[in-house]
């Protein structure tokens, strides 16, 4: 250990001059890598975005239930105990015209002007209804048998397209994930391999003059090490971006989707691609220096 | 420190490299191997360093028995070795200094005492003037130097120079020779191989062991230890 301390500056220089005697290769391995992890930090985000959507669906998760026109207040006050007597059914309440039509305009923020084309408020009243989304299919069985409602909007037929393309994203990610750990660690060990055939008269003098063989592996470990991690910050940047200039896109055309806040999100997938780009590059470093140590002899 | 009990070392090819070898030398003796190309002088060298494990005999080195000596007291063993390969093996790309720091490195010795060694050992094969320079610009000459350099600065036990002379001309490869004896002291034995007889021929002190075909005739004259 103390050994390792005392001669950093060496092992950082020699894993320098290890990246400069393969210089080419080296920097294609790095573009390689970078644009692996960029696909990965891409399937990540998918990932989290969808898994957030869901779960703010469902976190508020509730149903509209329409009534018929010209019910009187006492046929309304009657329609909201007999939902209310449902089991599963939380918070009930009216959302009159006028509410309906002020929820869309913050919804829509600065494109709500297109409200202003309608000369009367298009909205019609309905009654808000919390449910417990586990419940769901019970719930709206007994509801429809319910009397006066016209019409039920739930939010279940999307939910469960959400849910599809969760697993679908799920599906992808994990294989995403393996592929780009086999890949990277191919790519990295590969690499080392060809270092330590290139500088094998080297090698052969330290062990002739005694150099443990973690002091021979460490700078080839470093230099597997930094490849990735500039892979890594290579995805990490291009990652920024895209979010950046994407999220702005998604927010123009689609407003009303919830999306995770970028920063926190940019945040978690650039910690992760660092992260897992550090530890596959040092386990595809010790994977390429594993058959080192055997001809100690020298 | 080395002892030899009826070793051989027969390659895998059939070759006889080392025949029957019996041989005692202590600590602070200088050792002159003479005998011609393929005589068996790298040989058995090689066997000091655990390069090849001998065929037949038993062989002791610094206490570690050869024949049955593990990857880890092979390491140690050559830690306390200074070797100067005939062909230096030098790190091409690096200076001097830090071919000779590079041998020390993994030897515990804190930075600063192994920059003083290093820059000590330079210094005394007369090379403080080259210590900034890459060893791929270095003459023949001064790359044996560093060499040497190398394997003293590390404060070993035994130096082995194997050939150090080689093409030199008879002036620098006397040169060459008095300076190594010159690292003999009580606690380290010095081992040099050679085919030119004539450089040890005026020698009135040490070990002489000459090699021929693999048989080893040893010749002591005057204080052979310190």
């Amino acid at each position: 250990m103390k050994s390792i301390v005392y001669n950093m500056g060496y092992f950082l220089k020699e894993a320098k001059t290890l990246f400069k005697i393969d210089l080419t290769s080296n920097i294609l391995s790095i573009l390689s890598i970078g644009l692996i992890f960029f696909i990965l930090a891409l399937v990540i985000s998918g990932w989290d975005i969808m898994s957030f959507i869901v779960e703010t669906v469902e976190r508020e998760a509730e149903i509209n239930v329409y009534y018929k026109e010209g019910l009187s207040d006492t046929e309304i006050s009657k329609l909201l105990e007999d939902i209310r007597s449902v089991e599963g059914v939380g918070d009930v309440k009216i959302v009159d015209e006028e509410e309906s039509y002020l929820r869309m305009k913050d919804i829509l923020g600065d494109e709500a002007h297109i409200l202003e084309l309608f000369e009367e408020n298009p909205f019609s009243p309905f009654i808000e209804v919390q449910i417990n989304i586990a419940e769901s299919d019970v719930i709206l069985r007994k509801l429809k048998q319910v009397e006066n409602i016209e019409y039920i909007r739930d939010n279940k037929r999307v939910l469960d397209r959400l849910n599809d393309i969760v697993s679908v994203i799920e599906f992808v990610g994990i294989l995403v994930v393996v592929a780009v750990g086999i890949s990277t660690l191919m790519v990295v060990s590969h690499i080392i391999r060809q270092g330590i055939y290139n500088n094998r008269d080297q090698i052969n003098t330290l062990k002739l003059l005694g150099a443990p063989q973690p002091f021979i592996d460490f700078p080839f470990i470093l230099e597997g090490f930094f490849l990735t991690l500039i892979g890594g910050l290579i995805a990490s940047i291009l990652l920024f971006v895209l979010l950046n200039y994407g999220y702005g896109q998604v927010e123009l055309a689609i407003p009303f989707i919830p999306l995770p806040a970028a920063d926190s999100l940019i945040r978690s997938i650039v910690t992760f691609t660092l992260v897992t780009s550090a530890i596959l590059g040092i386990i595809g470093s010790l994977l390429g220096v594993a058959k080192q140590g055997e001809g100690f002899r020298g | 420190m080395i002892e030899a009990k009826n070793v051989s070392l027969v390659y895998e090819n059939g070759t006889v490299a080392l025949r029957d070898v019996n041989l005692h030398i202590e600590p602070g003796e200088i050792v002159y191997i003479t005998g011609p190309s393929g005589s068996g002088k790298t040989s058995f060298l090689k066997l000091l360093m655990g390069i090849e494990y001998p065929t037949t005999g038993r062989l002791k080195v610094m206490k570690q028995t050869m024949s049955k000596i593990n990857a880890s007291n092979i390491r140690r063993l050559r830690q306390n070795i200074g070797p100067v390969f005939q062909e230096f093996k030098l790190i091409r790309g690096r200076t001097a200094l830090e071919n000779v720091m590079l041998g020390m490195r993994f030897l515990g010795f804190p930075p600063k005492k192994m920059h003083e060694y290093a820059v000590e050992a330079l210094k005394n094969v007369g090379l403080e003037h080259k210590i900034s320079s890459l060893v791929d610009n270095l003459s023949w000459g001064e790359s044996q130097r560093v060499a040497i350099a190398r394997a003293i600065a590390r404060r070993p036990s035994l130096i082995i120079a194997d050939e150090p002379t080689g093409n030199l001309d008879i002036d620098n490869a006397m040169n060459i020779m008095d300076l190594l004896v010159s690292f003999r002291d009580q606690n380290t034995t010095v081992i040099i191989t050679t085919h030119a007889t004539h450089l040890i021929e005026g020698k009135e002190e040490g070990t002489f062991i000459r090699i021929d075909n693999g048989n080893l005739s040893i010749e002591r004259k005057g204080e052979a230890l310190v």
